[in-house]
């Protein structure tokens, strides 16, 4: 029965989209990242739209493969910069430039993990669906993804989170949720993770995984990470500081592209 | 035994406005079941008592004026969203407040409208509906209506999803989710416009939120928690018609509410804890 009504509706699905054209989210990006994967230049923004300038002036460059990690006090403006670079939050006066473009909405190569995620409560979805939507960027209005299933195998397996697959999302611990949004980036394709402070609501377990993920995949991703910890630092390849409203640059990587080093 | 039942059941169904009737209201039972997932996943319950209740002053206007009352309707539940959208638009008013302000304005002045009509007793069935008296044209209009609502529910499913689910992963992508929010409200007011025979003004909210939050109690996909919601619908639906058939005392909106009503009672009581 239940089959019956499974196949109807597939067919039905499939007269649907059969009349319909796809169209992409956002036109389709360039490949590869190539020299410089995130750079500022006097950009300000502030947090809402009609609130305080966040920082000014910032001026920085991100090469490609380059870790780097975000620090300074609370409210020195970490998250907004990079709400900014995602594209989330407009930008108030300067240039940013993200894989060579402005950070516009659309970016299928950019990931941003937010501190606390806004997920709707709740929401009957599976973990392997939540996985699935990281394959949206590929698709666009008025298509049906059926593909992709290899590469949410691959993903689950990387972050330790097979056993979990068809679990509701929201029976999640916050380390298996925010693996599980890393999960999805990296089925997304995206080459640059913004982290806003991705260990604040970790166990152990989770930030060993994500940890070896991200440190120890020989520099496949540019990782901008805005963090606390000081003990944390020595692993980063460049130190990006927000202090009194800007961003000094502490410790800047060799400047070379690492991929090909 | 069983063949007194059986008669019971058949019986009603040699009557032409009995199986009109059922038919519309299997329509509009599914189709709102569906929209109406996404209404109690999202809480925009309160949004779409708005819609359903402003369709008043859009039908007596129509009326008045000499137009279709269905084009009525849909103009005034549209007029509603995009007011509550624009007053919210602005710090001080928050969401909440604005659609209250524009759920009772409309109200009242559907209200207004019917003192100007100068007879109370012909809107009776426009607030508390009468799905008995259900034609053939009303039957064209709401299966189309029913048509477009889940063509739109299916062709946007994926994105609708997302945008409920995870607001600023949609923006990020460029899924658009504010306009996904303006799609569902239309949705929301066609499917609204088409139930407002059957149940009425006042009670149409009640197909859009208790099948769907008995479905949102039983299914653990967004699919399932629709087909739930759906089979609910039909099953308070078939019954209430049934009901208010034998007991003419029910008026046939509030039998088939309070037949929607028992299977979520069931549900809250008997479904097992997430």
């Amino acid at each position: 029965m239940s089959k019956a009504l499974d196949a109807l509706s597939r067919h039905l699905g499939e007269v649907v989209f059969s009349v319909l054209p796809s169209i992409p989210y956002a036109q389709k990006d360039k490949d590869g990242c190539s020299g410089v994967a995130v750079a500022a230049k006097e950009l300000s923004a502030a947090a809402r739209p009609d609130g305080p300038i966040a920082f000014h002036a910032a001026t920085f460059e991100i090469p490609c493969g380059c870790r780097t990690a975000l620090i300074g006090p609370n409210g020195s403006g970490k998250s907004t910069l990079l709400r900014v670079l995602a594209g989330l939050t407009p930008i108030h006066s300067g240039e940013a430039r993200v894989a060579g473009e402005s950070p516009r909405l659309g970016r299928s190569r950019i990931a941003y993990l937010g501190q606390r995620p806004h997920l709707t409560e709740l929401f009957p979805l599976k973990l392997r669906r939540l996985i699935q939507m990281g394959t949206y960027a590929h698709h666009g209005w008025f298509e049906e993804c059926q593909h992709g299933d290899e590469a949410i195998d691959l993903a689950l397996a990387r972050l330790g989170l097979t056993e979990l697959a068809e679990r509701p999302v929201h029976t999640l611990s916050g380390g298996q949720l925010q693996r599980a949004l890393i999960a999805r980036a990296v089925v997304q394709g995206a080459e640059i993770l913004l982290l806003d402070e991705p260990y604040a609501a970790l166990d152990q377990p989770s930030r060993e995984i994500i940890d070896r993920f991200l440190f120890e995949q020989g520099h496949a991703f540019t990782v901008v990470m805005a963090t606390h910890d000081p003990a944390d630092l020595g692993r980063f390849d460049r130190i990006l500081e927000m202090r009194d409203g800007t961003v000094v640059t502490r410790h800047a990587c060799s400047g070379h592209d690492h991929r090909h080093a | 035994m069983t063949i007194a039942m059986l008669d019971l059941l058949t019986q009603p169904l040699a009557e032409p406005f009995f199986v009109r009737a059922l038919i519309a209201i299997a329509l509009c039972g599914a189709t709102c079941a569906c929209l109406g997932a996404y209404v109690v996943l999202r809480r925009m319950a309160f949004v779409s008592t708005a819609l359903t209740h402003s369709i008043l002053p859009g039908v007596i206007g129509a009326i008045l004026l000499g137009f279709s009352p269905y084009l009525g309707a849909l103009a005034a539940a549209l007029l509603t969203a995009a007011g509550a959208a624009w007053l919210a638009s602005r710090r001080g008013t928050s969401e909440d407040s604005a659609v209250g302000v524009m759920l009772s304005v409309m109200f009242a002045a559907g209200v207004a409208l019917m003192q100007q009509a100068n007879s109370w007793r012909d809107f009776a069935g426009l607030l508390f509906g009468s799905v008995l008296s259900v034609g053939g044209d009303d039957l064209a209009v709401i299966g189309a209506t029913a048509a477009l609502v889940l063509f739109g529910l299916r062709a946007l499913h994926k994105e609708l999803e997302l945008a409920s689910f995870d607001e600023e992963y949609a923006a990020l992508l460029g899924a658009r989710p504010a306009l996904m929010r303006v799609v569902l409200l239309v949705l929301v007011a066609l499917g609204s416009v088409a139930c407002v025979r059957l149940v009425g003004a006042l009670l149409t909210t009640a197909l859009f939120v208790i099948p769907a939050a008995t479905g949102v109690l039983l299914g653990r996909t967004l699919p399932q928690v629709m087909a739930w919601g759906a089979g609910c619908a039909l099953l308070g639906g078939v019954s209430g018609l049934y009901l208010s058939y034998y007991a003419p005392a029910v008026p046939s909106g509030a039998g088939i509410v309070l037949c929607c009503a028992l299977p979520y009672l069931g549900a809250r009581l008997f479904a097992p804890r997430r």
